[in-house]
């Protein structure tokens, strides 16, 4: 027995937005090790050691990781059960039933809402069973939101 | 249950104005210290008795300004001296009911209610009527688990299951709780100040003095021949004291277990409530054959104390008694299926690898003879533990159990309930993908709320899922 792939992909600015949300912190080091360089110019090795270190992280984080994570992520709801795909290096596949759905959550960070994006968090009675789907469009989401509240019905039993 | 459960508020065993006042005393040792401190240095002792009076009129304020109601749906807690805070938690919630009673709680017939309903509760949010008085919590129990519980629970005794017999001490002294206390003791002498004080005092130079006479390798080893024995009198005293006349017994749907020489605890557990158990084995425990149970049950935290049913003991009687719980001998000692050559493989990699770095800066670095000897017993000790990391590895899974067994140092074999499982994870780093294999996680909302089976074969993973619950493959990505 197997399980194939969830089959939607996340929203197509999903990267866009991750890259920048990565982007921020690693430039706002840049801008730190310049200042650093400005203020102490001496040992100029352990600035370039420095300085290689950001560069490489911020091809890695903002140029690869989240293209990478856009090829993994997937999702899928039928009348059972949500499942979805996710990570990069670490890879997860998750599913619960829609039966033991306890609450459907919407969430909107602040670069999710200048781009237009939603996660929804699928929670069950486990804490290790909460299902996340990240960086959907907000039509995409509302809809989802939807129809898993409308099969789950919630609230009819203890979900444990 | 009538009387006294009516919609009023009730206070507290008036007994706790004697315990509130030495408790808060206890706890404000500092703030006690430095009245007394400010009173012998400005010359005047009244520094001294304000502070004491300040702390113990607290300790009786508590007293009246704590009160509790139960009313239909909900109960209700009022505490704060200052600031005031009502807890509410409604009964149809109430999961289960612990009792605990310290010394000088038992000493004036006191006992600690707890109600937990399986939230997180930690510190201030947790429900406790500290305290109330010890005849009154067969009443209470009753009345705070009547809508919880099916109505014909009696206080009957039932079916005995596990009883504490000395022969179970031989499992803690090599627990490491003696140690963990010695190091706790000297911890708070020394940040006390007694480490300075002593650094120059006459004892300390005489100490020194007679270790350079015996010579320091035979002080040395004298000096831990001592913390090993304190440690082992302390473990097995500790052991002793709390588990000594532990009972574990079954009254048709519900479960009690009483234990404590000196503090009493009593756990009330509810039977429909249980998705499981886990028979944990440290390898110090499973040296000499011995085991220890937690409970997996919705409503019970899952780790340390909260679940304890048995403590370390033969491995026989904790089978005996899981599998008396649960009707299925076969899942608590059947034989597992191993996790195949992958897993194995990455047992010994994980394991070797430490030995692998030392060895290269070994070579790399000039490095003194006798380290040697060291790396050769490290590596022993690593490849010995890899070989039986790789042994424990195994499930077994049917339509009603998943069973999943792993570690060596902390071994544990997970019995969980097929019905309680509310999720699966397949869970794959870089390396396990090369590997082939997969960490499967069943979610539940019992106990430590996820279970691991590790490194199972990745083409496996969902087949097990599917087999404990038959909604994995009853959807439109299953392919056989």
């Amino acid at each position: 027995m197997n399980l194939v792939e969830p089959a939607n992909p996340p929203s197509r600015k999903a990267p866009l937005v991750w890259a920048i949300g990565a982007a921020i912190p690693w430039l706002m080091l840049a801008v730190g090790q310049v200042v650093w360089f400005v203020i102490s110019p001496r040992l100029p090795w352990v600035h370039a050691v420095a300085a290689a270190a950001t560069v490489l992280g911020i091809v890695l984080f903002v140029g690869v990781v989240p293209v990478w994570r856009y090829r993994v992520h997937r999702w899928d709801i039928d009348a059972k059960a949500v499942y979805t795909r996710a990570g990069w290096l670490v890879q997860e596949r998750r599913i619960a039933p829609i039966s033991r759905v306890q609450t459907v959550d919407t969430e909107r960070g602040p670069l999710d809402q200048l781009f237009g994006l939603a996660n929804v968090t699928v929670t069950t009675a486990s804490s290790a069973g909460a299902v996340r789907i990240v960086a959907l469009d907000s039509e995409v989401a509302e809809r989802v939101v939807a129809q898993l509240t409308d099969i789950a019905a919630l609230g009819g039993e203890d979900a444990t | 249950m009538t009387v006294h459960a009516g919609p009023v508020w009730q206070r507290l065993s008036p007994r706790m104005l004697l315990v509130h006042p030495v408790h808060e005393v206890l706890r404000q040792i500092p703030l006690l210290i430095g009245s007394v401190v400010l009173g012998s240095a400005t010359g005047n002792p009244l520094w001294g008795l304000a502070g004491l009076a300040l702390i113990v009129g607290y300790g009786v304020a508590r007293w009246f300004t704590t009160s509790y109601r139960i009313d239909t749906d909900e109960v209700r807690l009022r505490t704060g001296v200052l600031q005031r805070k009502v807890l509410s938690v409604p009964r149809n919630r109430i999961r289960s009911v612990s009792t605990d009673a310290r010394l000088l709680h038992r000493l004036l017939g006191l006992t600690v209610l707890r109600v937990s309903t399986g939230q997180e509760a930690r510190g201030d949010t947790a429900f406790a009527l500290d305290a109330v008085e010890a005849s009154q919590v067969p009443r209470l129990r009753a009345v705070l688990l009547a809508d919880s519980l099916a109505p014909t629970v009696e206080e009957a005794s039932g079916r005995e299951l596990a009883r504490w017999q000395p022969s179970w001490l031989r499992y803690s002294p090599l627990s490491f709780t003696g140690l963990a206390m010695i190091a706790a003791a000297v911890g708070l002498v020394y940040q006390a100040g007694a480490g300075a004080a002593l650094q120059n005092s006459r004892l300390a130079r005489s100490g020194v003095e007679a270790a350079e006479r015996f010579g320091v390798v035979a002080s040395l080893i004298a000096a831990a021949v001592v913390v090993l024995v304190a440690s082992v009198v302390l473990s097995v005293l500790r052991s002793l004291v709390t588990y000594g006349n532990l009972v574990l017994r079954r009254d048709a749907e519900l479960l009690h277990l009483e234990h404590g020489l000196l503090r009493l605890r009593e756990h009330t557990f509810d039977m429909r409530r249980l998705r499981g158990g886990t028979l944990r084995q440290p390898l110090l425990v499973r040296l000499f054959g011995g085991a220890r149970l937690d409970a997996v049950m919705t409503g019970v935290g899952g780790a340390g104390e909260a679940s304890l049913l048995l403590p370390p003991c033969p491995r026989a009687t904790a089978e005996s008694v899981l599998s008396g719980l649960i009707a299925r001998p076969d899942v608590v000692n059947g034989p597992l299926r191993a996790h195949g050559a992958a897993a194995t493989r990455r047992r010994w990699t994980r394991a070797l690898m430490l030995p692998a770095v030392l060895l290269i800066a070994l070579v790399a670095l000039p490095a003194p003879v006798w380290l040697w000897p060291v790396w050769a017993a490290l590596t022993v000790c690593c490849a010995l533990l890899a070989l039986d990391r790789s042994r424990a590895l195994g499930h077994r899974v049917d339509a009603e159990w998943l069973v999943a067994r792993a570690g060596s140092l902390d071994r544990r074999r997970d019995c969980i309930a097929a019905a309680g499982i509310i999720g699966w994870t397949v869970r794959q780093t870089l390396l396990q993908r090369r590997a082939g294999v997969a960490t499967l996680i069943a979610a539940t909302a019992a106990g430590v709320k996820s279970y691991r089976v590790i490194d199972v074969p990745a083409e496996l993973a969902w087949t097990i899922a599917a087999a404990a619950s038959p909604w994995v493959a009853d959807n439109a990505w299953a392919r056989t």
